[in-house]
């Protein structure tokens, strides 16, 4: 027994210690969560930050939260709900309509450096009512990556692409045929699609979808192009031919051991277009120190760091968007690629689908979807199915 | 003798799903990135490289002292909590016993993502959040507490009664036979207490994430998530390295006590 | 007059010795329960902050939400299959691991191994392994069985989830059984061989009876974890294809969760506590039916 009580008061000893790292509050601390661990991400930040003290020393600390992407929505949302809400917070595209209609957020747009710059296509995610509320912090077109060891002709429509990778793996890394929004960087090419504009009804059973549909059908069933349900091949280890991704995931080919190149993507029988997925950067409008949180963001994204950014995250500024500034930051990327798949992509790109009550229609959408990916699936009364499906979700908003 | 081959057999196959998953991890651990979706057995390569990254992107040698004491606390503190619950709710007679009981009980039926965000905002209000203290009371005094008490009670229930009466006899008060006679006698269900506890404490995953917020406070499972590249994406051979280190110790310290344990466990108390 | 006082004095040491988990109940166990029942009453829009009265609303929707009772579907196979699934294995790993032979050591070691690995790891390594190319089909191939598209097809995921749980935490039901079984006197087995009973009678009329307190542990440990697997389920199938893994709390989860509805969340929070409450409740009410040292 006093071995026990021994231990007990050890406990109790321990517990008194690591009390004491609980943070005092000085004047005005900010907080920001972010989904990235990465050190040279957090490095760049906290150097940013570091300055902006340096010249507010009524802001005592700026600190860089990293949760896990992987739920990243989730446990801000905990937080929120328990109270604790972050005074800044990376938000993902997916979730920018919840968050922006909910009134959770501040408005931004007097704190930003010349607002005005701002690409259009980049903000309207974040934008109501003529407002502002989250800064379009990185905006990464969808481009294709080409292993050139693989691929002889580099193909410009989906069908050369299709044609060129049949056997050799056409990937969609972050598709996994779960997040199918992803898709929309193909069938953007055929003018399809999820919903209206105004978000009120659903696409999913239009001829432009089906077309596209049948034919990402016949490239996974028939022509074995993209891989099939449940395997995972690494475009960046250099298994497959090509990838459809975002262009901020050349990083990952630094050290790649095979020949490569970034093409902006295929055309689809409506021609040109290209695709962008974002994260923007908000302030709480519960944060206690919200007016100091907004003018820390109008620090961290102006013209000077949004330049030093750029290495990371692709800026939303038409004054950064040229081929030269760009090449600085992304050395891994040739110049021509630079403006034909970033500059031109943010020009004229579209979002990734996303609506109120994003993550429900996800799951439904997703649900829906599943007989599809099968080699016999009837392609077409799937999609009046997915329709059948998210018409209830799409009314209620 | 074929009978033993056979058994031999039968083990041998039995073990493969157990087996690989971890001898994956090991292996893939010091594999080369672009090998790690391959189900090649062993690498082409063997690079260690992965295990020093481990230490320079995280502060793990902190986040590993950060696991292990909360979970040698939790685990030293449930004990004493569940002994003393369990030995009262089993021989102890005193009135209301049995609905004391099922209030305690409710905590084995409640999945912590149920009860998160109220704890949240309870710790929350009381400025403890990002401390190591949510970690260790709920744990100890809370739902994952019920399971090591419900183990304790089982035990103390198939403890002869005579022992205690002898004692009794012999002048010792309820806690002079809790103390000398029943505890010593528990060790093995205090054993299995305390591997269940110390592995639940060790893989708790969802609480951390919500609790903490900076590296240095960090424990394993959460820290496993952290060793991401550039696009945010997983570094898979870190983090099976790292992966690798939190499991290899806890499994050698089993290894090692394992055989005592089981005896012990069998030898006394939970005999049927 | 000594026994009475010794009686009080008693009682006075039980509600001491119950005190600390009683109050740990109450704080964190109970009052937060009654939250989330508090919760589910109101219409809790997290983002925007407004928190609004409505009654009995979420239970209406509750009653009318065929997800829900798909997903109630869902979680009563997979918690049926691991209890089956679990308790099996581990006690058939237990009696071979029981006898004497060389090597036991090593064999524990290794089927215990599993309950030690980072669930990240422990899945993903799963999830290569059930790819239509896999080396679970490359297994299944030198049989001459065509495999099937594991995590794809609506039975099949189900029992590939159910067995990547069962194999990560079997090891531990296998210890406490192992224990169990060790605790059985020789003597028992002797006379029953010298009665003439086989081994199979030996098996059902000696050691189930005599390890029944363990199993009522067992199951008890196994349902009630049963219904609180989450993490695999999301890294595996995400609740597909279909629906058909989406068991009760993943779905509790995505609506609190990843839909933001937090009351309707908590509304689903009471239903999964009925159930496992009443679940746990049948299975202590038989106890006394089958279980020593507990009439």
């Amino acid at each position: 027994m006093s071995r026990l009580t021994a231990l007990i008061v050890a406990a109790l000893l321990a517990l008194t210690a690591c009390s004491g790292s609980t943070a005092q509050s000085g004047p005005k601390t900010l907080r920001m969560t972010v989904w990235t661990a990465n050190e040279a991400h957090l490095g760049l930040l906290n150097e940013i930050a570091a300055e902006y003290r340096a010249a507010h020393p009524d802001v005592t600390e700026i600190k860089f939260d990293s949760i896990p992407a992987d739920g990243y929505t989730t446990t801000l949302t905990t937080q929120i709900a328990g109270g604790n809400a972050p005074d800044l917070a990376w938000i993902l595209e997916e979730s920018a309509p919840d968050f922006v209609s909910s009134g959770a957020l501040a408005p931004i747009k007097a704190e930003i450096e010349q607002a005005g710059e701002l690409v259009p296509s980049a903000t309207k995610l974040w934008e109501k009512d003529g407002e502002l509320f989250a800064y379009p912090f990185s905006t990464s077109p969808f481009g294709l990556f080409v292993n050139t060891d693989l691929v002889g002709q580099l193909p410009s429509t989906w069908e050369q692409a299709v044609a060129a990778s049949a056997g050799k793996n056409l990937v969609l890394p972050d598709f996994k045929y779960q997040n199918w929004a992803v898709l929309s960087a193909i069938w953007r090419g055929w003018g399809a699609n999820a919903w209206s504009e105004d978000g009120r009804s659903c696409g999913f059973a239009s001829r432009e979808m089906k077309d596209a549909m049948a034919f990402i059908h016949r490239a996974i069933f028939t022509a074995k192009a993209i891989p099939g349900p449940g395997t995972t091949v690494d475009f960046f280890a250099g298994n497959a031919a090509m990838a459809v991704s975002q262009i901020s995931r050349a990083g990952a080919l630094k050290d790649a051991k095979f020949g490569w190149t970034l093409l902006p993507l295929p055309k689809g029988p409506k021609g040109d277009y290209a695709v962008i997925g974002q994260a923007g950067v908000g302030v709480l409008k519960r944060s206690k120190n919200a007016e100091a949180a907004a003018d820390f963001l109008g620090f961290l994204t102006n013209a000077a760091n949004s330049a030093k950014l750029a290495q990371f995250f692709p800026p939303a500024r038409s004054s950064l968007l040229n081929a030269e500034t760009l090449a600085k930051s992304n050395p891994l990327i040739k110049p021509e690629a630079l403006q034909s798949v970033v500059i031109d992509g943010i020009g004229k790109g579209v979002v990734k689908p996303s609506h109120q009550g994003q993550e429900e229609l996800n799951q439904t959408i997703r649900a829906a979807l599943d007989p599809m990916w099968k080699p016999d699936a009837d392609v077409d009364s799937v999609l009046d199915g997915v329709c059948a499906k998210i018409k209830p979700l799409l009314e209620r908003s | 003798m074929s009978r033993k081959v056979a058994l031999y057999g039968l083990l041998c196959l039995l073990c493969v799903p157990f087996v690989f998953p971890t001898w994956w991890m090991v292996t893939s651990s010091m594999k080369p990135i672009s090998e790690i979706f391959s189900e090649s057995l062993l690498p082409s390569e063997w690079t260690f490289s992965t295990y020093s990254q481990v230490f320079r992107m995280q502060p793990f040698g902190q986040q590993y002292w950060n696991s292990l004491y909360i979970a040698v606390i939790v685990t030293a503190g449930t004990m004493a909590v569940a002994a003393m619950a369990g030995y009262a709710f089993a021989r102890i007679r005193f009135p209301g016993q049995n609905a004391l009981f099922v209030v305690v009980l409710t905590g084995l039926l409640i999945p912590s993502e149920v009860t998160i965000v109220p704890l949240f905002r309870f710790f929350q209000s009381l400025g403890l959040t990002n401390t190591h203290w949510p970690l260790i009371i709920v744990p100890v005094l809370g739902a994952p507490c019920v399971l090591a008490i419900f183990i304790m009670r089982q035990f103390f229930l198939a403890l002869p009664p005579e022992l205690e009466e002898a004692a009794r006899m012999d002048g010792l008060g309820r806690a002079g036979i809790f103390c000398r006679v029943a505890l010593p006698l528990a060790r093995p269900a205090l054993g299995a207490v305390a591997i269940f506890t110390f592995l639940h404490s060790w893989n708790l995953y969802l609480e951390p994430i919500v609790y903490l917020s900076t590296p240095d406070m960090y424990t394993l499972p959460q820290a496993l998530t952290q060793f991401v590249d550039i696009y945010g994406g997983p570094m898979w051979n870190v983090q099976l390295a790292a992966a690798t280190m939190t499991a290899v110790p806890v499994l050698v310290v089993f290894v090692l006590a394992q055989r005592q344990f089981i005896e012990g466990l069998a030898h006394t108390g939970v005999k049927g | 007059m000594t026994f009475w006082t010794y009686r009080r004095r008693d009682n006075l040491v039980g509600y001491l010795f119950v005190a600390p988990a009683l109050l740990g109940s109450l704080a964190f166990v109970l009052i937060p329960l009654g939250m989330v029942g508090w919760y589910s009453l109101n219409e809790w829009n997290v983002l925007g902050g407004t928190f609004e009265f409505i009654g009995t609303e979420n239970y209406e929707r509750l009653l009318a939400d065929e997800k829900l009772r798909e997903s109630l579907v869902a979680t009563a196979w997979f918690a049926t299959g691991l209890m089956v699934l679990n308790l099996s294995l581990a006690l058939l790993l237990a009696v071979l691991l029981n006898q004497k032979l060389r090597g036991t050591t090593l064999f524990r070691t290794l089927f215990f191994s599993p309950v030690l690995v980072s669930l990240v790891a422990w899945t993903l390594v799963w999830q290569l392994m059930l790819q239509p190319e896999g080396s679970v089909n490359g297994l299944l191939g030198l049989f001459g069985a065509d495999g099937p598209n594991w995590l794809r097809g609506e039975t099949t995921a189900m029992v590939s989830v159910v067995v990547v749980q069962v194999v990560k935490n079997a090891g531990l039901n296998m210890v406490l059984f192992l224990a169990a079984l060790q605790g059985v006197p020789a003597s028992l087995y002797e006379a029953a061989k010298i009665d003439g009973a086989g081994p199979w009678t030996r098996f059902l009329r000696i050691t189930i009876p005599l390890i029944s307190p363990t199993i009522l542990l067992t199951s008890i440990i196994t349902i009630v974890g049963s219904l609180q697997v989450f993490a695999q389920i999301a890294v595996l199938t995400q609740g597909g294809p279909g629906t058909s893994t989406t068991v009760l709390i993943y779905y509790l989860y995505q609506q609190a969760f990843q839909f933001h509805h937090f009351g309707y969340g908590a509304t689903i929070s009471v239903l999964l506590f009925v159930i496992v409450a009443a679940l746990t409740l049948l299975q202590w009410r038989m106890r006394r039916r089958w279980v020593l040292h507990e009439s």
